[in-house]
């Protein structure tokens, strides 16, 4: 392991002095400039749920409130099993990125690092599901849940957005494990490190930027799904997730939108917080920093 | 081209495995159950506490009056309840016995096989003499009844009276009177809509076209045909259409509004006048507006006249699949009877659907007095078929009030296209 | 301009993965140079692939299967309840979607309003994801932060926020702009792009986090060695980022197409379900309107299908190009 670390250090080094160049300045303007840009319709989203109800849509648009209320937040937290949605949230989220980033990285290496018939038919067929409408799809899903005895229960939950996540992680790890070099793997095996060893303590930790990526598309989609939370929590409400507090606000002719809004910025936040978690695996950048 | 033959192969070896979809078997339950648990699902609103105490006092009195029943509620949110009631159909394991829906979802859940009729204990129900006709009729499909009207929603004319008083108006009494009104307020203010209108809001649109003698479609038992390209409706489509422009609402901005939308311009101070409903007020109320508007009855042709409006609302329904028939009907009974509506009214703000009762609260709340007016003049409701949804659902309506008003198609050849999808509709659920 | 030493490293390390790797080529395809014989080489890929065949065998393969079977019948909530008995009709759903003119008006605006989506959505994330490299550590989480925030707003929320701010009447852009009160969803392009910003802000973070996580997995040396070249950014990317990427670059590229070409909600809140008289309309939101909230489930099977292939066959046409080009799958 220790070649791979002094490389890691080498290359920090080397990758800050590429960076320490002419027009630094100018790049971080610009990238402060968009996150301003991208950050402003977060702003008016967080401003409005702060805002009282007759001056979130009133004439006069002003990216400021004199009279700041936390009422639609309290309508927010007001639901009766609000606590109990989020952590239902947090469960789903959780086991989906976990059960995700295993099972892509075993299916990755192995359409990575081996040869066999159907494998590059089998890469294309996992992408196919994502591409009919989700709608299409509830009614069959729906009838697979009730066969496996599992709806009005989380795992209705968690198994769709396993299985709806798993496409692109497998694609996108594919990248990271063929950045790898097979000298590498030999002189483990050399060592006498065993197949699992190397697999979990040696390639594993090298794809950890492509899994950082994957687990927070997974997180994101699992947390903000409505349509599955919908169809398959049917008759146990305690088992229900955090969007169908928001829901609750998108009522048909008379929407709250202050509601909306907090409830909004309120289901934001756990997103960012898990991302400053994890980013610093992406940050660090640890993955293919091998030499040949 | 191996891979795709591939593929191919895969397909065809699936595909000689054919056999028919899966489909729940849901017929209605034989068992009638005296005990045990009853499963509810009612509406949950932004502020629900309120409901539910009037809810769980008409529980307690059911669960004291039925020894060894329980009862179990689930607020659900409105927004949710197109997936989860088909998926109770799917599941009885996971339907509930009793619900509360929207009462223009009553054809198609009857034709989905989902709910119970309820003709004989609706008919058998001292109470339900005194249930407005349109509420009836948004229980009745097929002439048989469905379920029990739980409140409705009407809408009416809300106008500012500081800018007519600015402007030496009278509260127009016509459609005439209100068509030149608005144009009128227009002229003198152009910063104010003078009768905000929107393209997508069908249910602010119908009553002209009712006013002027046209409906949606003609028809019974099943088998209706459009109607709205009959001479009457199209009158009514150039009536309303007419408030399109730089004379009163802009097309550019008015013809992608919604109902929503035009009582948001109104509660913002950007009209003068906009059709709102019932549940709109607590939006009014807190906007810029608050103190300075009033209601009335929508005006109709002939003086004095209102329009006839659209009377939507929700309704409770017991399912088929329950296993507690007696139970649920006399819950169903309870939770809608005059005594809970009238409470429902007190902490809701929703209107009951018997006739009497919506004088009684109309004597405490002046409020409401413009919109009790209006569903004792005349209401009406869409046609309760299955293909009501797809119509609904296919913005076919607000598609040809767009095309009128973006001058796309004039008002004969927009009439003649929407009728033609309405009639495809009717015809697809046979 | 030349990169001398850049590309040599850059050739350097390709030969080396070339001759080292024993790299999977093209399905069962034979190729030229035999792979290292690996120990249980027949059985051990698929005991790998065991978890995600089961998951995706049980909870997307039967369920396609299903969705064609659907589609070649008459299927309506009636029939899934049980209500109605279900009836064969063969390919009655197809020939009533194709013989439907607004369909083909529709997918014409979906193909082309979804490749100016991915086009956009990943020029902006490329390029803020070389630009994130070339900033500290303060900018970069700031800008990554923002970026995850739109992400993860969820899309209801998202589109209703964009709404509001581009508002005719009660919009703040309008000021700003000193555009008075025009309406942005009134004229069709004029709506296509409005939701398209909003498309492009929601998506661009996928891009910009995946890309970004691929560029540091590129060795250090190699971007040294193109830098101390003086090759300028757009010369780095052409010639030593994006092909070192392109496995990342191609799974962000399929699946931008996949999501863009199924755009719904952005859609069908921002235009009010498909704009004026439904001159916004996208397959997604068509098959919505036409199938799936009126419950008739085989005649959105049926789109289904047709947006399945449709996007098969993009997906085989792109991986053939690149195939053609040299690039393995």
């Amino acid at each position: 392991m220790s070649p791979v670390r002094q490389d890691v250090e080498s290359r920090v080094n080397l990758l800050s002095r590429f960076t320490r160049r002419p027009g630094r300045t100018a790049a971080e303007a610009t990238a402060l400039v968009v996150a301003a840009v991208v950050a402003f319709p977060l702003y008016w989203m967080v401003l409005s749920a702060f805002k009282p109800a007759g001056e979130i849509r009133s004439a006069e648009p002003r990216p400021w409130t004199l009279a700041p209320t936390l009422d639609s937040f309290r309508r927010v937290f007001a639901q009766e099993d609000f606590g109990r949605y989020f952590l239902n949230s947090v469960v789903v989220a959780v086991a989906v990125v976990i059960a995700s980033a295993f099972i892509a990285f075993l299916a990755a290496t192995a359409v990575t690092r081996f040869r066999f018939r159907l494998r590059t038919t089998l890469l294309i067929m996992f992408l196919v599901a994502q591409m009919v409408p989700v709608e299409a799809l509830t009614i069959p899903l729906f009838f697979v849940m009730r066969d496996l005895g599992q709806l009005n229960t989380l795992w209705s939950l968690i198994l769709p957005h396993i299985a709806f996540s798993l496409p692109f992680a497998i694609w996108m790890l594919r990248g990271f494990v063929k950045g790898v070099p097979e000298a590498l793997e030999e002189a483990a095996y050399m060592d006498g490190a065993s197949r699992t060893r190397f697999l979990w303590q040696i390639l594993f930790p090298l794809v950890l930027p492509g899994l950082v990526a994957t687990s927070v598309f997974s997180f994101i989609s699992a947390w903000n799904d409505f349509l599955f939370a919908k169809s398959f929590i049917i008759s146990d409400i305690s088992q229900s997730t955090l969007p169908m507090a928001l829901l609750v606000f998108y009522k048909p002719d008379d929407p709250d939108w202050g509601g909306v809004m907090a409830a909004s910025t309120v289901m934001t936040i756990p997103v960012l917080v898990f991302f400053v978690l994890v980013q610093r695996r992406l940050v660090s950048g640890l993955g293919g920093a091998v030499k040949d | 081209m191996k891979l795709s033959v591939r593929m191919v192969a895969v397909a065809a070896v699936l595909a000689t495995a054919a056999c028919a979809p899966q489909t729940s078997g849901n017929s209605s339950s034989d068992k009638d159950e005296k005990t045990g648990t009853l499963r509810v699902w009612l509406f949950q609103e932004v502020n629900n506490q309120p409901k539910e105490q009037v809810v769980d006092s008409v529980l307690a009195a059911f669960e004291k009056e039925h020894e060894g029943a329980e009862v179990t509620v689930e607020y659900i949110p409105v927004e949710t309840r197109a997936q989860r009631i088909k998926a109770a159909f799917n599941d009885p394991k996971s339907a509930p016995d009793l619900i509360e829906y929207g009462n223009t979802d009553t054809a198609g859940y009857v034709k989905d096989g989902g709910l119970a009729d309820v003709t004989e204990d609706f008919g058998a129900w001292d109470e339900a003499k005194d249930t407005d006709p349109t509420a009836r009729q948004s229980v009745t499909v097929g002439g048989k009844v469905y379920g029990v009207p739980y409140f409705v929603g009407v809408r009416a004319l809300y106008y500012r009276t500081d800018v007519f008083e600015e402007l030496g108006l009278d509260v127009p009494k016509t459609q005439a009177e209100l068509i030149a009104t608005a144009k009128e307020i227009r002229a003198a203010k152009p910063e104010l809509y003078g009768l905000a209108v929107g393209g997508a809001y069908t249910y602010g649109a119908m009553p002209f076209i009712w006013s002027h003698g046209g409906e949606l479609a003609t028809g019974k038992g099943g088998s209706y045909a459009s109607a709205i390209d009959s001479a009457a409706a199209r009158k009514g489509i150039e009536a309303y259409t007419s408030l399109f422009g730089d004379d009163n609402c802009p097309a550019a901005k008015c013809a992608a509004m919604t109902g929503n939308d035009t009582i948001t311009a109104f509660a913002a101070g950007k009209a003068a006048m906009a059709i709102g409903g019932d549940f709109s007020h607590a939006a009014v109320e807190a906007g810029q507006v608050k103190g300075k508007y009033a209601v009335v009855p929508l005006p109709g042709l002939k003086a004095g006249s209102i329009a006839p409006a659209f009377a939507g609302g929700n309704n409770l329904g017991v399912l088929k699949s329950t296993t507690h028939r007696t139970l649920a009907v006399d819950l169903m009974k309870r939770l809608a009877s005059k005594e809970a509506q009238g409470e429902l009214f007190d902490a809701m703000g929703f209107l009951p659907t018997f006739s009497d009762v919506r004088q009684q609260v109309a004597a405490k709340e002046a409020f409401v007095k413009p919109f009790v007016a209006t569903l004792a003049a005349d209401t009406k409701f869409v046609p309760a078929s299955p293909a009501w949804a797809q119509i609904d659902a296919g913005a076919v309506l607000p598609t040809m009030f767009q095309e009128v008003v973006s001058g796309k198609k004039d008002v004969d050849s927009a009439a003649a296209d929407a009728a033609k999808k309405m009639n495809d509709a009717f015809g697809s659920v046979g | 301009m030349t990169v001398p030493t850049g590309t040599g490293v850059l050739e350097r390390r390709r030969a080396s993965v070339r001759g080292g790797f024993s790299r999977p080529r093209g399905g069962s395809r034979t190729s030229g140079t035999a792979p290292r014989p690996r120990r249980g080489r027949s059985r051990t890929p698929w005991l790998y692939l065991a978890p995600a065949l089961v998951v995706l065998g049980g909870l997307l393969a039967y369920p396609i299967y299903q969705l064609g079977l659907i589609s070649v019948f008459h299927y309506t909530q009636a029939q899934v309840s049980g209500g109605e008995p279900t009836t064969f009709e063969g390919f009655g759903n197809y020939s009533r979607l194709f013989s439907d003119g607004q369909f083909w008006e529709v997918l014409l605006a979906t193909v082309v309003f979804a490749a100016a989506c991915v086009v956009s959505t990943l020029a902006v994330g490329c390029a803020l994801a070389v630009l994130l490299t070339r900033v500290r550590a303060v900018p970069r989480l700031a800008l990554m932060l923002a970026a995850l925030g739109a992400w993860a707003t969820p899309a209801i929320t998202g589109s209703t926020v964009w709404l509001f701010l581009f508002d005719a009447d009660f919009g703040p852009v309008n000021r700003v702009l000193g555009l008075g009160d025009h309406a942005w969803t009134y004229g069709r392009f004029s709506a296509f792009f409005l939701v398209l910003l909003e498309v492009v802000w929601c998506s661009f973070p996928f891009v910009m986090v995946t890309v970004y996580a691929g560029i540091r997995a590129v060795p250090a040396e190699v971007l040294e060695a193109a830098a101390l070249d003086g090759a300028s950014q757009w010369r780095i990317w052409r010639s030593v980022l994006a092909p070192m990427l392109r496995p990342i670059l191609v799974v962000v590229t399929i699946q931008s197409v996949i999501w863009d070409f199924k755009v719904f909600t952005q859609i069908y809140v921002m235009t009010g379900g498909g704009g004026i008289a439904g001159q916004n309309l996208v397959l997604n939101v068509y098959a919505y309107q036409k199938a799936f909230a009126s419950s008739q489930y085989s005649l959105g099977a049926a789109i289904g299908v047709v947006m399945l292939l449709i996007l098969l066959a993009v997906t085989l046409v792109y991986l053939r190009l690149l195939r053609r080009q040299g690039e393995e799958l």
